[in-house]
């Protein structure tokens, strides 16, 4: 281990490239990485900024245990979770004009059957979707989806699905309750699940995105009748 | 026709009383991906989407956006075609030098 005498002109640890490059080298992926998640060039720009300085200054703490890029991603995570942090402080995170309910006009509106699928309306089979994911214009319809949600339910979902992260951390991170989570995450499938039903399995099975004939939705055209469960985790 | 349609109601009736609805029947089906689901609420949900293709595509497919989002983050991050600015880029270069 390196000695700790002089903090800002330690030479930085072996396998590390120099800082000068770092801009070049992996700039552009972490500022991809920080605007998926803040939604907002400014912000990414000065998360990428303040990564690079408090990798500058903990440099030893790469011990080459890990590559380069993942290091520097590992601090950026956190730069973004001390975002998030502070605008839970600022704001309330749970973002109300959402609560409105994407599908509502989906079910019928009252008597016996409420709350049920109007039933041309309901759901239909998606046609092979384990393909889709080795399709780059399925991941550009993706994220155009995402980008749709409001910011802070891209981030819960974000956190939860894309990083993992455990529901009482997210919880705690954002102080929200875990009911809020949960309502702020069902909503995020929610509004997901159909935009990417309308924008591509929709038009994938020949269907004409919302156009709700009962015949293309549900007729003959799902002919590739793979089951989902097999790529299911 | 008339003798049938108080059946038909009945039944219906009797039926929702033992399941959850399909808007609540989401609800679970997306609270179920993160804890279990209380054991009271359980058999109603299992005869809902027994009875239900609807809801049971529905449950499918947001564990496919699940196993999407979590397998492949790197499509999601790494596809985007913004790139950081030159500005951004001289900027954090200089900052970077002051600070070496």
């Amino acid at each position: 281990m390196e000695k700790d005498n002089a903090p800002a002109s330690d030479p930085l640890p072996p396998g590390l490239s120099d800082p000068e490059q770092w801009v070049e080298l992996h700039g552009d992926y972490l500022f991809k990485y920080a605007l998926m998640r803040l939604r907002d060039p400014a912000k990414a720009e000065d998360a990428v900024q303040e990564t690079f300085l408090a990798a500058l200054k903990g440099g030893k703490t790469f011990a080459g245990r890990s590559a380069e890029k993942s290091w520097l991603v590992g601090i950026l995570k956190n730069k973004i979770y001390d975002h998030y942090r502070k605008a839970s402080r600022e704001t309330s995170f749970t973002d109300l004009e959402f609560y409105s309910d994407e599908e509502s006009e989906r079910f019928v509106p009252d008597g016996l059957l409420k709350d049920g699928w109007i039933h041309e309306l309901g759901p239909s089979e998606w046609s092979s979707p384990g393909a889709s994911l080795d399709r780059e214009v399925f991941w550009k319809t993706y994220r155009d989806c995402s980008d749709k949600l409001p910011k802070n339910v891209a981030a819960v979902f974000n956190l939860r699905e894309v990083d993992g992260m455990e529901s009482k951390e997210i919880c705690a991170l954002l102080q929200i309750s875990e009911s809020n989570l949960w309502v702020m995450l069902h909503r995020a499938r929610m509004a997901l699940r159909r935009c990417l039903d309308t924008h591509w399995f929709g038009k994938q099975a020949g269907a004409p995105g919302e156009s709700t004939c009962k015949d293309s939705r549900r007729g003959p055209t799902n002919h590739h009748e793979s089951t989902l469960s097999s790529d299911d985790p | 026709m008339n003798l049938l349609k108080p059946v038909k109601t009945g039944m219906i009736t009797g039926l929702r009383l033992l399941m959850p609805s399909c808007r609540e029947a989401l609800r679970l089906q997306s609270d179920a991906l993160e804890r279990p689901l209380p054991p009271a609420r359980r058999p109603g949900l299992w005869l809902h989407l027994l009875l239900c293709k609807w809801c049971r595509y529905y449950g499918q497919q947001i564990r496919f956006l699940r196993h999407a989002a979590h397998e492949h983050p790197d499509e999601l991050t790494q596809a985007a075609p913004q790139k950081l600015s030159p500005e951004a880029r001289e900027r954090i270069k200089a900052e970077l030098r002051r600070k070496h």
